[in-house]
C-alpha cells in the first residue's frame, strides 16, 4: 500500500514583480505504508514547496497528491496525519498544554483521552516541567520539540516532517532519531526532509534526493551503504624489516610498531596474501566506504 | 470550529491592546460629573455621552480584532499547522469570526451594564422629566454592536486576501465612514431638489449603494435618548438587513480564503 503519491508535480511560484520561479519540475515519487523516506536535497531544492503540497497549504500548478489514495485537496485526507512545519510558530499565549488539548480536539481525539496523550508525549520531549508556561518565553529548541510533541500527540499514522531536527541540540538529535525509529517500529509512515546526510543513513529506509525541483534519485539506503565500500584501512604490527615485502603498497601512517595501510577494495585480497608472508600481525581493519554524503554531493554537483 | 472559536477567546482576552481599549471605559466614571454640569437634560446628556463612548470602544475594538488577528495568524505563519488539520479553512476562519463577534457582543453587554449604572447616577441626581425608556436603550446598543461585528466581517474580508495589515485596517476604517455616509449620499442624489445629475449615475449610485453597507440602519441613538418608539417592522428590517449582509461578507472571505496559497 501507498501511503502518499506524488504525480507529476510541478509548482510555479509567481513573485510580486511578475518573475516565475520553478520550485517543482514534474516531481513524482511514492512513499510506501510503514517506511521511513528521507527526502534530501540542498536549500531551495523545493522540499517546503513538496511539503506544502502534501498537506493542502498550497496548490501545484499542474500534477497530484495523493495520502493513503484520497486527493489532498480534501481535509479528511489529513486525519491521520501529523505535520511538523519547518521553523513552526504556534501560538505564543497559549502554554503548550492549552495548544496540545486545541491539537487533540481538532483530529478529533475522544475527549477522555486527551489528558493522557498529552502527557504522554509532553514527557516523551521534555516539556513536561514547561507544560504551563506561555509559549512566547520558549527557546528555539523548545519550539521545536512543540512542534514534534503537536505531531506526536494525536497518533497519526503518516508523519510528515520538514527538518525535524533543525534548532535540535545533540541530545534532542537522538531523541527524535529514535522517536522517528520507534515510529517505524509501530508500523508508521515517515516522511521528512532534511540536509543531513547522517540523519538519513540512521534512520531511512529509503531516500529521495531533490534537485533544483527534480528528483535526481530514490534509492534504498541499505544497498547505497552496501554498494559503496571503496577499500580498507588495515593497521599491521610488524619489525621494519618485513615491509619490504609489502613494497607495491606504501605505508599512509606509522606510530611505533604500528603501520597503516590504505587498501582499495580491488587489492585487498594481493595485499592480505602478502601481508601473511610477511608474518606481521594484523591489528585493525576497518571498511572504507563512499557515505550517503559523497554519494549525495556527486548528485547535486 | 468550536475549536477555534474558544482559541480566538483566549487569545482576545490575553491580548495586552485588548487591556488597553478595556482601560478605557474607565471614562464611564467621569460621565456623571460631566452629564451633571449641564443642569438641563442631564439624563439625556448621560445617555449620549454613554452611547457614544460604547460606539467608539466597539469601534476600537472591532477595528483592532477584526484588523490584526487572522492578518497576524497569517504573518507569523502560526496557520501552517492549524490549516493542515482536517477541519476545513472556511470552519477556521468562521471559528476564529465567531469568537471575536461573540466577544464584542460581550464587551457590548459589559458596558451596556456599566452605562445603566451611570445613566442611574445621572437620573438620581437630576430626575428626568420623562421616565426612561431600557428597551430603546438596550436596543440602541445592541444594533450599534452589530454594525461593528458588520465591520469585522469586512476585516476578515480585506485579511483573506492581504499580505499585510494596511489593508484589513484602512479598509475596514474605510469601510466605517463609507457606511455612515451611504445613506446621506443616497438621499441627497433621490431628493427631488437635486438636479443636474444625469440618470445613469443615479442608477450606478443606487446600485453601489446597495453593494455597501449602511450603517444609517442599525443607527438607533437617537431612539433611545429621547424615547422615540420604533416600529417592530423597523427592528425586523434591520435584524434581517444585518444576518444577510454578514453572510455575504463571510462567504466571500471564506471563498478567497480557501484559494489562498499559504507561503
Ligand atoms: N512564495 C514563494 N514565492 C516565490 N518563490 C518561492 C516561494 N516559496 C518558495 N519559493 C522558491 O521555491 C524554491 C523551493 O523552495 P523550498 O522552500 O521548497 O526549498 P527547500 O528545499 O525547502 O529549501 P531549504 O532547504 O532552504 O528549506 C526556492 O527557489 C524558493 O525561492
Ligand atoms: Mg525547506
Amino acid at each position: 500500500m501507498k501511503a502518499l503519491e506524488i504525480h507529476n508535480l510541478v509548482k510555479i511560484f509567481k513573485t510580486k514583480k511578475g518573475q516565475s520561479v520553478h520550485a517543482l519540475n514534474d516531481l513524482s515519487f511514492d512513499v510506501m505504508q510503514g517506511e521511513v523516506f528521507g527526502f534530501l536535497g540542498p536549500n531551495g531544492a523545493g522540499k517546503s514547496t513538496t511539503i506544502k503540497t502534501l498537506v493542502g497549504l498550497i496548490t501545484p500548478s499542474s500534477g497530484n497528491a495523493l495520502i493513503n489514495g484520497v486527493p489532498v485537496s480534501t481535509g479528511t485526507a489529513r486525519l491521520k496525519v501529523g505535520y511538523l512545519p519547518e521553523n513552526p510558530a504556534f501560538y505564543d499565549y497559549l502554554t503548550p498544554e492549552e495548544y496540545l488539548t486545541y491539537v487533540a480536539r481538532s483530529f478529533l481525539v475522544p475527549v477522555a483521552e486527551v489528558p493522557r496523550c498529552i502527557e504522554q508525549t509532553l514527557k516523551l520531549l521534555e516539556l513536561w516541567d514547561a507544560r504551563k508556561r506561555q509559549m512566547r518565553s520558549f527557546s528555539k529548541g523548545m519550539v521545536q520539540r512543540v512542534g514534534l510533541a503537536q505531531v506526536l500527540v494525536h497518533d497519526p499514522d503518516i508523519y510528515i516532517l520538514d527538518e525535524p531536527m533543525s534548532g535540535l541540540d545533540p541530545l534532542g538529535r537522538s531523541l527524535v532519531k529514535n522517536i522517528i525509529l520507534e515510529l517505524k517500529n509501530r508500523g508508521k509512515t515517515v516522511f521528512f526532509s532534511t540536509h543531513i546526510t547522517d540523519d538519513v543513513e540512521k534512520v531511512c529506509d529509503r531516500v529521495g534526493i531533490i534537485v533544483k525541483g527534480s528528483l535526481v534519485a530514490v534509492n534504498n539506503v541499505e544497498n547505497l551503504l552496501k554498494g559503496g565500500v571503496e577499500g580498507y584501512l588495515v593497521s599491521l604490527q610488524s619489525a621494519d624489516s618485513t615491509l619490504q615485502n609489502l613494497a607495491p603498497f606504501s605505508v599512509l601512517r606509522q606510530s611505533g610498531t604500528i603501520f597503516e595501510y590504505y587498501i582499495p577494495k580491488d587489492g585487498f585480497n594481493r595485499f592480505m596474501e602478502l601481508v601473511i608472508r610477511s608474518g606481521s600481525e594484523v591489528v585493525l581493519v576497518e571498511t572504507r566506504r563512499k557515505n550517503l554524503e559523497d554519494y549525495f554531493l556527486s548528485l547535486v554537483k | 470550529m468550536l475549536n477555534h472559536f474558544e482559541i480566538t477567546f483566549k487569545s482576545i482576552i490575553r491580548d495586552r491592546i485588548f487591556h488597553g481599549i478595556i482601560f478605557s471605559a474607565l471614562i464611564f466614571l467621569l460621565i456623571p460629573s460631566v452629564a451633571t454640569l449641564s443642569m438641563r437634560q442631564a439624563t439625556e446628556l448621560s445617555m449620549t455621552l454613554s452611547l457614544s463612548l460604547i460606539s467608539f470602544i466597539l469601534l476600537l475594538l472591532s477595528l483592532f480584532l477584526g484588523g490584526t488577528h487572522l492578518w497576524r495568524d497569517i504573518e507569523r505563519r502560526y496557520t501552517y499547522p492549524v490549516l493542515s488539520w482536517p477541519s476545513s479553512r472556511s470552519a477556521y476562519l468562521v471559528g476564529k469570526f465567531s469568537g471575536i463577534a461573540a466577544f464584542i457582543f460581550l464587551v457590548a453587554l459589559l458596558l451596556g451594564g456599566v452605562a445603566v449604572l451611570t445613566v442611574l447616577i445621572t437620573a438620581g441626581i437630576y430626575p428626568p422629566e420623562r421616565p426612561i425608556v431600557w428597551n430603546l436603550f438596550f436596543l440602541s446598543i445592541f444594533f450599534d454592536a452589530c454594525k461593528y461585528i458588520l465591520i469585522v466581517a469586512f476585516a476578515f474580508l480585506f485579511s483573506s486576501v492581504a499580505t499585510s495589515f494596511f489593508l484589513p485596517v484602512f479598509g475596514s476604517i474605510c469601510i466605517y465612514f463609507v457606511g455612515n455616509a451611504s445613506q446621506q449620499v443616497h438621499d441627497y442624489i433621490n431628493a427631488p431638489a437635486t438636479i443636474g445629475i444625469s440618470s445613469i449615475t443615479k442608477n450606478m449610485a443606487t446600485f453601489v449603494y446597495y453593494i455597501l453597507p449602511n450603517f444609517s440602519a442599525f443607527d438607533f441613538k437617537i431612539n433611545a435618548v429621547y424615547r422615540v418608539p420604533i416600529q417592530v417592522s423597523g427592528v425586523l428590517m434591520t435584524g434581517v438587513y444585518f444576518v444577510v449582509y454578514l453572510c455575504m461578507v463571510i462567504s466571500v472571505a471564506t471563498l478567497l480564503f480557501e484559494k489562498r496559497e499559504m507561503n
